[in-house]
């Protein structure tokens, strides 16, 4: 017998009992939909959380000092420990590119004409590298030693008219007034540039540390200082050295930062790739858990299978009687059978992924993530199916199969 | 089709083994010319349906040979005994035994399908024969949508669409009403006109009555063979049935 007629009966089979199927896939559909929906999420999220962390930031090392032993995210309590002086001698180290200080600028609002909108965070006084290129849509990015800003679309549109390039704003900061700036500069999207700032979509603006920072901090102290810098090495794959470099400089005495290491501050460097390794880590731990509750589903959903299958042999005793009587081989009944439960498991995995590609949307739109389907689960999912299929059915198809025509002609 | 039988059985025991062992059958030597008709009856017990089984293939004898157009069943396993079944042996129950869900059309298509016969020429083959059978508008429609007549005539479509040596009805008319049945009976008498070779299991003498000798069954053995109104001619068909109205 071949398959397309085997699939044929199996399916008229199956849509002879409407109800029956539908309530016995539905185990699969939840295991299936309960899985895509969370991997859709979770590669959303990843996404969301990775794509500005893409490849170009991979040469990134960020440094910071927190108290000891507390291990938080990145830049997490860090303190003011890095001078001027630490940021350039950096940029000397062997395997380093670049490095520039990434420091928040205390604010209160920003002024653009006679528009003023309140930032309390989001001023950030950083080095020219530190905003990618390719990131500015419109204009170029601020040169280090002049009054320039960047901003990304978030603050531009804050205001009742937009901000462009050529314009000027004014920040506001707690005790040294307003600094001017000219927007040289806008932003493609509103996402953070790097982990310190988080990856959400808020009002930034970026402004060179010097003048910006130094001046102002230098009014306050003697000894201004960074809250965390950027390393960048030529090439993704010197990180390590860059990374090595930069930590066997700033932890010897001839560095600023060193004064303060030691006791109770702790250096951290973190390279992009160990960032992106974390929360990756997070993200699989997650789907693992979920994936697990998903294949107890499964098996629930593969025994319900099974079970609705023995029982449909049963009652078609007579039927499997009479195919034998006009000539079905055992491997013929076999097959059928078997098509019946594979097309049962497909049906509950298709069903599945569809159900899951509708809560994974629902869960994107609500987390406000942009949406990414996990195509590669979809496929894995209408495998998963198909062996469910193949599992549950194999023993009911078998007793159908092994079924003696004789007793089944006169079965009642 | 002179006198080469399409189906023969010779010294053929079954014992079954249920605590005691039970000789089903005890002993039979039966052949079936090519055309013939032939009816077995026996009260309940005899082995008739033992017999019916083993001319059938679907089970093979304890002792002695039964031969199904020139092959030995005997010697044959599971599977070729299968093939030879859907090749060689058309079957008619007394409950019709359609598949519920597939058309009349393709029920009587079924056995093609495990023979591996086109979807084309089985459909082809199916309404030929249910044409033949008088119901060819019938086709599309399902079982359960039949008066009872109409299924059994599905059912001897089904059992005639291999064109096989042996049309094998058990108690065909065992589920219709009197005028129905000699409807059924009727149809046997055609296909026996045509050439087809007919074994009728039951119990009513007026159905045995239209075939041409009787094989009397009794404790598994052949109490004795009956000839009946038609005179030997296979295919003759001649109007021998003066009981039954038709």
């Amino acid at each position: 017998m071949r398959l397309r007629e085997s699939l044929r009966l199996s399916w008229r089979s199956i849509r002879g009992h409407k109800l029956r199927s539908t309530l016995t896939t539905l185990g699969v559909v939840i295991g299936i939909a309960a899985v895509i929906t969370f991997v859709t999420l979770g590669v959303s999220l990843e996404a969301g959380i990775l794509g500005d962390v893409d490849t170009g930031q991979t040469n990134r090392i960020y440094v910071w000092g927190s108290p000891a032993g507390e291990g938080g995210g990145p830049g997490e309590d860090a303190e003011l420990i890095f001078t001027q002086r630490d940021v350039t001698e950096l940029r000397n180290q062997s395997d380093v590119a670049a490095a520039y200080p990434w420091t928040p600028l205390p604010s209160e609002s920003l002024t653009h004409g006679n528009d003023t909108v309140p930032i309390r965070e989001g001023v950030i006084a950083t080095g020219t590298e530190y905003v990618e290129a390719d990131r500015v849509a419109d204009g170029r990015r601020f040169e280090e030693g002049e009054r320039e800003a960047v901003i990304n679309p978030a603050a531009a549109n804050r205001f009742e008219e937009n901000v462009s390039v050529g314009d000027t704003v004014a920040v506001a900061v707690p005790g040294a007034g307003e600094v001017n700036a000219t927007v040289v500069g806008v932003l493609e999207t509103s996402e953070g540039q790097g982990p310190f700032e988080g990856f959400g979509e808020d009002p930034r603006i970026y402004l060179p540390a010097d003048p910006y920072y130094l001046d102002l901090a230098s009014e306050a102290t003697d000894d201004p200082r960074y809250l965390s810098v950027v390393v960048e090495a030529d090439d993704p794959r010197d990180v390590d050295a860059a990374r090595d470099s930069a930590r066997a400089y700033l932890e010897s005495d001839a560095s600023d930062a060193g004064d303060y290491l030691g006791g109770d501050l702790e250096l951290t460097i973190q390279t992009g790739g160990e960032l992106l390794e974390q929360i990756q880590d997070i993200l699989d731990q997650v789907t693992a858990f979920v994936t697990g509750i998903a294949v107890i589903s499964l098996v629930v959903g593969a025994i319900g299978i099974a079970n609705i299958m023995l029982v449909s042999v049963t009652e078609r005793t007579r039927e499997i009687g009479v195919m034998k009587a006009v000539g079905a081989q055992n491997r013929d009944v076999l097959t059928l059978f078997l098509t019946e439960a594979v097309i049962l498991g497909v049906i509950g995995a298709v069903g599945g992924v569809a159900l899951g590609a509708v809560g994974g949307w629902a869960a994107a739109e609500y987390a406000d993530l942009p949406l990414t389907y996990p195509l590669e689960w979809f496929a894995i999912a209408v495998g998963v199916g198909i062996l469910v299929g193949v599992v549950s059915g194999l023993y009911p198809a078998w007793r159908a199969a092994r079924t003696d025509p004789i007793d089944a002609l006169r079965y009642e | 089709m002179a006198d080469d039988p399409a189906v023969s059985l010779t010294g053929v025991r079954k014992t079954y083994r249920v605590g005691e062992p039970v000789h089903a059958l005890d002993g039979v030597d039966l052949s079936l010319v090519d055309g013939s008709y032939t009816a077995v009856m026996g009260p309940s017990g005899s082995g008739k349906s033992t017999l019916m089984n083993l001319v059938g293939c679907l089970d093979a004898p304890t002792e002695g040979t039964v031969t199904v157009d020139g092959t030995d069943v005997t010697a044959l396993s599971d599977r070729e005994r299968t093939a030879l079944r859907g090749d060689e042996i058309g079957f008619v129950f007394q409950t019709f035994n359609l598949m519920p869900r597939l058309t009349a059309r393709e029920n009587v298509a079924l056995p093609l399908i495990f023979q591996g016969v086109d979807a084309a020429e089985r459909g082809e083959r199916a309404d030929a024969m249910l044409g033949r059978m008088g119901i060819g508008d019938r086709g599309d429609h399902r079982p359960n949508e039949l008066s009872g007549g109409q299924r059994q005539r599905v059912a001897i479509a089904r059992a005639l669409v291999t064109d096989p040596t042996l049309v094998l009805a058990d108690e065909p008319t065992g589920n219709l009403d009197t005028e129905t049945g000699a409807r059924i009976l009727d149809v046997f008498d055609e296909a026996h006109a045509a050439g087809n070779t007919i074994l009728v299991v039951t119990h009513e003498r007026h159905v045995a009555e239209r075939a041409d000798r009787i094989v009397h069954l009794l404790d598994g053995r052949i109490e004795r063979i009956e000839r009946v109104g038609r005179p030997g001619s296979a295919g003759a068909g001649g109007p021998a049935d003066d009981e039954v109205t038709g």
